[in-house]
């Protein structure tokens, strides 16, 4: 049996202004993905990566389609209902980490959720565990300005999917670091989906997307390609290998 | 670039056997570049006859151990010095399929792109299975895994200037504002006069 389905946009369709000056963000997208799985967004610059994000996390309101989160369609919710829904179920992670530098990595953590309504040791105990998944129970007493950038990433991930949140929506989350450390952050971020989440990754570096399970191009607004599922071992037999 | 100066470069750190240097070459360069024993054999035929190698003084009981000379040690050491070569350009079958497709007829140069971009991750993605199967950066890694990693990131950096290259076209393409070449404008014929 597949995998249950996270997030579903159907015929999507985001248009800013009117007439002369409208503008056609995301024209017509269809896009699944399920538990389990990390799907990467590339396109040029002005393609609707950024709009496509902000729709499926409930930012941004599509002109018409729809967007189904956990089940939950997000045209028949109020604002209230889809500001809970955003707050519960999507964690995002941005290129500048947006960490709050005034606490520290595991209060960062915890606060989602207290947010939620968690009691403060049940939401440190999480926090402290959703660390350690990423690699930094031993950091959780530091400030962000304290850690590397790659910690700081490690560490908006652990928030990202703290308690409930299954989907995590990723806006470059490595085009603030170095190879090597965007290696290691993509790595985690690869963990913590097969250990139980979906991600959407927006990048422009075709080595980062390499770590999803596929890639969709966009181009002014249209899915031009979406790469399947592959096989595995598929080409390494002849071309590593054996060259 | 050879075999010879990759087995020579190995015999400058210790005396070794055919069979030695094979196991030593194919782990230390990730697997990546297999060979066979005959090979090896061959390769130190030919650095013997060269002298560039010769059989150690100190043998093992029932296995040849070879040594480098003293211009073998000097031929090693310049290897290492030397940078390599970029190979032989425009002879990609990637490159001229379409450099030839940008003035093809009936021929969508985005098409082949988005074809090939597609084929392209997903070989990035191959790359990038295997490289979640070494350990991460800054965990603990055997040397002959640090080497298989590099090779793999090398595939991987490859195959991502491949597609950088392929948006580069897409967005050449889509902004171009093409005049007739020469050869169009030109009578068919003329064009074609015998050299």
């Amino acid at each position: 049996m597949s995998d249950p389905v996270l997030l579903t946009l159907e015929g999507v369709r985001r248009v800013h202004g009117s007439g002369a000056r409208e503008v056609v963000a995301l024209d017509g997208v269809d896009l699944t993905v399920r538990l389990g799985e990390l799907v990467a967004v590339m396109g040029p610059s002005g393609s609707g990566k950024s709009t496509l994000l902000n729709v499926a996390g409930g930012l941004d309101t599509p002109t018409s389609g729809t967007v189904t989160i956990a089940g939950d369609v997000l045209s028949e919710m109020d604002a209230k209902g889809r500001a809970a829904l955003r707050r519960k179920r999507i964690g995002y992670v941005f290129q500048d980490f947006n960490l709050i530098p005034a606490l520290t990595a595991a209060e960062n953590v915890s606060l989602p959720r207290e947010l939620d309504g968690v009691p403060a040791r049940k939401a440190r105990t999480e926090a402290k565990a959703a660390l350690a998944e990423v690699g930094l129970e031993k950091q959780a007493r530091r400030f962000p300005d304290e850690l590397s950038g790659g910690q700081q990433q490690r560490v908006a991930i652990a928030r990202a999917l703290v308690g409930p949140r299954r989907l995590v929506l990723a806006d470059e989350p490595t085009g603030a670091l170095d190879s090597v450390t965007g290696e290691a952050v993509m790595r985690v971020l690869r963990a913590r989906v097969d250990a139980g989440a979906a991600g959407l990754l927006v990048t422009h570096e075709p080595r980062f997307a390499a770590w999803a399970d596929r890639t969709i191009f966009l181009r002014d607004g249209k899915v031009v390609d979406s790469t399947g599922t592959d096989e595995p071992e598929t080409l390494l037999a002849d071309s590593v290998k054996g060259a | 670039m050879s075999v010879k100066h990759g087995l020579l470069a190995l015999l400058a750190e210790e005396p070794m056997g055919v069979y030695r240097l094979r196991k030593e070459f194919e782990a230390r360069t990730g697997g990546s570049w297999p060979v066979n024993i005959g090979q090896v054999y061959s390769t130190m035929q030919r650095l013997e006859r060269d002298g560039l190698v010769v059989k150690a003084a100190q043998q093992d009981e029932d296995v040849e151990l070879y040594e480098p000379t003293e211009s073998g040690r000097a031929e090693a050491a310049a290897w290492w010095r030397t940078p390599v070569a970029r190979g032989e350009v425009g002879r990609d079958e990637l490159v001229i399929k379409l450099a030839l497709a940008v003035s093809a007829a009936g021929v969508d140069v985005c098409d082949i792109v988005q074809a090939q971009r597609s084929e392209t991750m997903r070989a990035m993605r191959d790359f990038t299975r295997l490289k979640g199967q070494v350990p991460a950066p800054g965990e603990p890694i055997t040397s002959p895994e640090l080497a298989w990693s590099l090779v793999l990131d090398h595939h991987t950096f490859t195959a991502e200037a491949e597609v950088r290259w392929l948006d580069h076209i897409e967005a050449s393409v889509a902004r171009a504002v093409l005049t007739p070449s020469r050869m169009e404008t030109m009578d068919r014929h003329e064009a074609e006069v015998p050299r």
